[in-house]
């Protein structure tokens, strides 16, 4: 199991690389056995994965300019494992359901191989540096598969994905370059390795403003309000792979670098700008579950609502105890089962009707029962149904940040009510009433590749959702140990009483 | 013991399973009807093992494995069997075996027949962890589980299209199975609240732990426990304002309205009170508690005053259920728990057969909801009269009959608490609910039989349907009989409660007075409604023009109210926020691109290839270089 890690983030690569000489017919099944390979090595990951150990595992560390303290150096814990695991099965759900008619697919199984890459390298990245440029790099292919094979406005929506999120992380940049610039001016060395960075103690007042320089880049990539409407307008054009990776993977390294970055380097300022993100993030339940509601088009309310639960996320990553911060680690999860499913659902009956307006649709229940079974499975995993995986995170999170804000955790608990009026409202436009369009009568019910995509889905929304523990207890005990880390490592004494790893160890 | 109380709980989920998993396609299959009844049966069957052993050894608890734990959280899969759930689990399986036998009938002809043994059987499941869990979280797993499995059967017939609030009150199934949910869930929000007050201040969701650790707690915590969790059971429980979905819930097929809306799952909130009786009774919540049952009272009343002039079969029905929930909630607010669950149980046994006898009627008339196009009806359908009778005459609270004891008790103790406004607004309602039944039985079976000039051809339901119903008919007259021996077996988990002997001294002519209003109520049900001729049920075009029946029958307008300033405003706030996501937000984003492509075209005059225009925008360089050194120098 040595260098397992790099194995998971270069396999795609290389694969990606030799993909090219691959023939065209055999694209797809080259794709296919790429991302199952990968999907087991990270499976194997778990296997060997101590869940006891709190800590990095499997580290790997060699210096790249030893100079300047940049080094090739990864690692795995609780946070990251599960998110990892989820990246490289999302991907191969998605080529899965690739149509075999797509056009250059040998293309497109390149593009996706190599944002696999990315992905799996932002989450393992212990380094500053190298996080920075899987960061950048899962752009390149994003804008290619908007670009290339996306709807009208294809290179509007690309462009806007493209410079907005870049320019963010472009301040993001000076962040952490400031802060390898602090680390030295402290150590008298230049480390951009987060594990040195974890060690040092920041004025409040640095820390302001390396938080400010963080949130600009994690920020647009969530999306916050009101940094979102890259968004709608990416989910409007892509395609249904670029849609579902999007939502299911690539919003949630915004979410993981609040995580990985800003909490436990930063504690401070991340205390003090609690209220500012309890703001924004209430304002993305609400106000993008209303946006939601008024939409026509059937995947601008699965995008809007990705904006909505991503709020419900960020309170969870601010609640500054385990409980809110374990429970959206495990709703980064969820959200990414779940919304990555929705948005292939989308894609399924856009394929057989050529339109997502819900007005269209309707009665779709009878005529495609199974499709309309996996969807109310989603839509109940969406609106956070006890014993379906979107509960335990969204409980979770609502649990831990009523410990902040009372008044604060029933504005975000209004998710189930208002969370159920738009996907309910989505649910009976399509599915329920008479069939509005004849041609729609005969339309096919899921076949076997979109089974095979989805299935697995379903079995997770339910598996996890009854038996949460295997995933949550590895999380548990990173986010305790990132807690602790948070706390010792804070300067004021306000921050160390906002954060409870334990109440009994408290007492 | 424990594999018994596994088997109570997993038998209907097996059932669920195997009419959802293998028939679901198939058309109608018999066997799933048989196999998901028998195995409602056999949950019954455990649960009434389970009750003789908890009478005699006490509770069985049982730890299955962790559900989640994450930080100090930690919520195992628990199930506690004693007094009171046991109570409930009988309740529930005894009503849903009948229920399903039922729909064997009922739903013969239905093409989704698979699909409907699914879902009730899941229900079952869900109403079963709603009870019989032992810790708030798993209350609220069966909480949510029996709201979707109630989504799916309102909306049953989801292929019906909307109409218009004239047309249809309730709009469509899958409109009405969408506002049962909404509106559940804002309770919902409120019982979450109850829950997060609870864990962060006792650590513990375990009912055990949560009821010894509450003494300690400070007052104005355990008020806004006990508010947050009855604006829970507000909602399951249909009281005002969160009651308009339960009549709207009549879209459902009526073996769904008897087993769902009107025995169980709507008392699941009348449960969670009596189950958290510990904290309800304590004294600082004692205007909690009061306010429960000043609006138990109220509903009580609300609710009987729509019932007297529905014409509607089934909305007559709810609204009496909805008027039961409400003398519920009273006995529960003053602190009768174990009347109360008398009362719930009771009910549950004479609503449900009330409801399958209007469900039989139905059956016979082609799914025709208006009474006043029935009448004469007992010739044809002698054994669903006589049910229905059974069960008015149970609901009326006439002697004998169960709900004369479980009613009549609840009526002292509002007299023994003296709580007199309560007690008087009962009384009267007990009179009107006795009116309103009647007028239905009448209007129904007896009289002119209208339904022959408008082409119906009635028939009573299916030999086997009927004789299934038999015991709900038996424990609709002998259940009140035992009130003696629930007593003495429920008091050993939940508070007794004791009258004065002033009350004592009273009570016969407390009874004597409630059933003589009944009597008169049924009377002049009679009077009005019995006889033959077009006089017993011409239209009163008058009255109907006047504003009391139009406020009536306008559910006091708050479907109204509802709309336009909840739905209304919603609707169209969403959609100025979207224009104002589009044209502000986005807007914006767009402007700073705009600047950028804007000052490339300005700056685009620059470069025109002429050398000498270049080697003057050196010059004008320069001489910037030039100042901004100087300036420094001059600075520093």
């Amino acid at each position: 199991m040595d260098h397992i890690l790099s194995i998971l983030i270069f396999l795609p690569a290389v694969a990606g690389i030799l993909g090219f000489v691959v023939d065209k017919g055999s694209a797809k099944a080259y794709g296919v056995s790429v991302a199952a390979v990968e999907l087991l090595l990270a499976l194997g990951l778990w296997a060997s994965f101590d869940t006891t150990n709190p800590g990095m595992q499997f580290t790997e560390f060699s210096p790249i300019i030893s100079q300047f303290g940049i080094s090739y150096n990864v690692g795995v814990d609780g946070i990251s494992l599960f998110i990892v695991i989820m990246a490289a099965l999302i991907t191969l759900l998605g080529i899965i359901l690739l149509r075999d008619d797509t056009k250059n697919m040998k293309n497109m199984i390149v593009s996706l191989l190599f944002l696999e890459m990315t992905m799996v390298g932002v989450f393992l990245s212990l380094d500053a540096i190298i996080f920075y440029l899987f960061w950048e790099l899962s752009l390149v292919p994003m804008l290619y598969i908007i670009g290339a094979w996306g709807g009208a406005d294809r290179v509007y929506a690309a462009v806007k994905f493209f410079l907005y999120t870049f320019a963010g992380s472009l301040i993001l940049l000076v962040g952490l370059l400031a802060m390898a610039y602090l680390f030295h001016l402290e150590s008298g060395v230049w480390s951009f390795n987060l594990l040195d960075w974890y060690t040092l103690k920041l004025t409040p007042d640095q820390q302001f403003w390396l938080f400010l320089a963080f949130f600009s880049g994690f920020a647009i990539k969530v999306p916050m309000f009101p940094f979102h409407t890259w968004l709608p307008w990416a989910h409007g054009q892509a395609p249904t792979i670029g849609s579902v990776i999007l939502a299911a993977v690539l919003l949630k390294m915004g979410t993981y670098g609040f995580v990985r970055f800003s909490l436990p380097i930063l504690p401070d300022a991340s205390v003090t700008f609690t209220p500012f993100i309890m703001a924004l993030s209430l304002i993305m339940v609400i106000y993008t579950a209303m946006v939601a509601f008024a939409q026509k088009d059937m995947k601008q309310v699965i995008a809007y609502s990705s904006v909505s639960h991503m709020g419900i996320i960020m309170i969870g990553v601010f609640a500054m105890n385990a409980e809110g911060l374990g429970g959206s680690i495990f709703l980064m999860l969820s959200h990414g089962i779940v919304s990555g499913a929705l948005f292939m659902l989308v894609g399924v009956i856009y394929e057989r009707t050529g339109t997502k307006i819900m007005e269209e649709f309707g009665g779709l229940a009878a005529v495609m029962p199974v499709y309309a079974t996996v969807f109310g499975v989603m839509l109940m995993a969406s609106v956070g149904l006890p014993l379906t995986i979107g509960f335990v995170g969204e409980f979770l999170v609502l649990l831990g940040f009523y410990k902040v804000s009372a008044v604060g955790t029933i504005l975000a608990g209004t998710t189930i009510i208002i969370g159920s009026v738009y996907m309910l409202a989505l649910f009976k436009k399509s599915f329920f009433g008479p069939v509005r369009h004849e041609k729609n009568l005969g339309l096919k019910d899921l076949d076997k590749r979109e089974l095979t995509a989805l299935l697995p889905l379903v079995a997770i929304v339910v598996w996890l959702g009854v038996y949460p523990k295997p995933v949550l207890e590895p999380i548990d005990n990173s986010v305790k140990a990132l807690l602790v880390q948070m706390k010792n490592h804070a300067q004021l004494e306000s921050t160390k009483e906002a954060i409870i790893v334990s109440k009994k160890e408290a007492k | 013991m424990e594999n018994l109380v596994y088997i109570a709980l997993f038998a209907p989920f097996v059932g669920s399973l195997f009419a959802g998993l293998f028939f679901a396609r198939s058309p109608k299959t018999h066997l799933v009807g048989i196999v998901n009844s028998s195995l409602i049966g056999i949950a019954f069957i455990a649960s009434v093992t389970l009750a003789l052993h908890v009478a005699e050894h006490g509770a069985v608890h049982v730890t299955m494995m962790s559900w989640i734990s994450a930080g100090d959280l930690s919520i195992p899969f628990g199930f506690l069997v004693d007094e009171v759930s046991v109570t409930m689990m009988l309740v529930v399986t005894l009503v849903s075996t009948i229920v399903h036998i039922y729909s064997t009938g009922y739903m013969n002809h239905d093409k989704a027949y698979n699909r409907f043994f699914a879902y009730l059987s899941a229900f079952v499941f869900s109403m079963m962890i709603l009870v019989m869990s032992d810790n708030f979280a798993g209350l609220f797993i069966g909480w949510e589980g029996v709201g979707v499995c109630s989504w799916l059967l309102i909306g049953f017939w989801y292929h019906k299209e909307d109409k218009t609030f004239e047309e249809n009150p309730s709009i469509s199934p899958s409109w009405a199975a969408n506002e049962a949910f909404i509106m559940n869930r804002v309770a919902d929000l409120g019982m979450l609240v109850g829950i997060f007050l609870i864990y962060w201040n006792v650590g513990s969701l375990q009912y055990d732990v949560v009821f010894k650790a509450l003494p300690h707690l400070a007052d104005g915590l355990l008020v806004s426990i006990a508010i947050a969790l009855f604006i829970g059971a507000m909602g399951k429980s249909a009281q005002f304002p969160l009651h308009t979905w339960l009549t709207d819930a009549m879209e459902g097929p009526t073996p769904v309205s008897a087993l769902i809306h009107a025995a169980t799952m709507v008392t699941a909130g009348v449960f969670l009170v009596i189950r958290a009786n510990p904290l309800f009774s304590l004294d600082a919540v004692h205007g909690v508690s009061m306010f429960i049952a000043s609006l138990g009272a109220f509903v009580a009343f609300y609710a009987a005053s729509m019932a007297l002039s529905a014409r509607d079969i089934k909305r007559i029905v709810a609204l009496s259920t909805l008027s039961q929930l409400g003398y519920m909630f009273a006995a529960a607010g003053l602190g009768a728990y174990w009347i109360a669950l008398f009362h719930l149980a009771a009910h549950a046994f004479f609503k449900a057969l009330l409801f399958l006898g209007a469900g039989n009627v139905m059956h016979a008339m082609d799914d025709e909801l208006d009474i006043f196009k029935m009448g004469g009806m007992k010739k044809v359908m002698m054994g669903s009269y006589v049910y229905m009778g059974i069960a008015s005459f149970a609901l009326a609270g006439l002697p004998i009959m169960a709900g004369f004891y479980s009613k009549d008790a609840i009526i002292e103790t509002a007299f023994n608490d003296g709580s007199f406004i309560i007690w008087a607004i009962l009384v009267i309602t007990a009179g009107m609910t006795a009116f309103y039944s009647f007028r239905q039985v009448f209007f129904t079976f007896h009289g002119e039989e209208r339904y022959k000039a408008l082409g119906f051809h009635p028939h009573d339901m299916y030999k086997y349907v009927l004789v299934a119903m038999a015991p709900l008919a038996a424990l609709a007259i002998s259940f009140g009989w035992f009130m003696d021996s629930f007593h003495e077996f429920i008091t050993k988990n939940l508070p007794d409660y004791e009258m004065s002997h002033h009350t004592h001294d009273l009570a016969p002519f407390l009874g004597t007075l409630v059933i003589i209003l009944a009597l008169t109520g049924i009377f002049i049900a009679w009077k009005k409604y019995a006889g033959k001729g077009a006089d017993a049920w011409k239209r009163d075009e008058e009255f109907e023009q006047s504003f009391v029946y139009k406020l009536v029958a306008n559910q006091y307008y708050v479907p109204k109210f509802y709309d336009e300033f909840i739905v209304q405003p919603y609707t169209i706030a969403s959609k100025k926020f979207w224009e104002i996501d589009k044209a502000v937000v986005d807007g914006f984003v767009d402007l700073i691109g705009k600047m950028f492509y804007k000052s490339g075209d300005v700056s685009r005059g620059m470069q025109t290839g002429s050398l000498s225009a270049y080697l003057n925008w050196m010059g004008v360089g320069a001489l910037l270089l030039i100042v901004t050194a100087a300036i420094t120098a001059l600075i520093g």
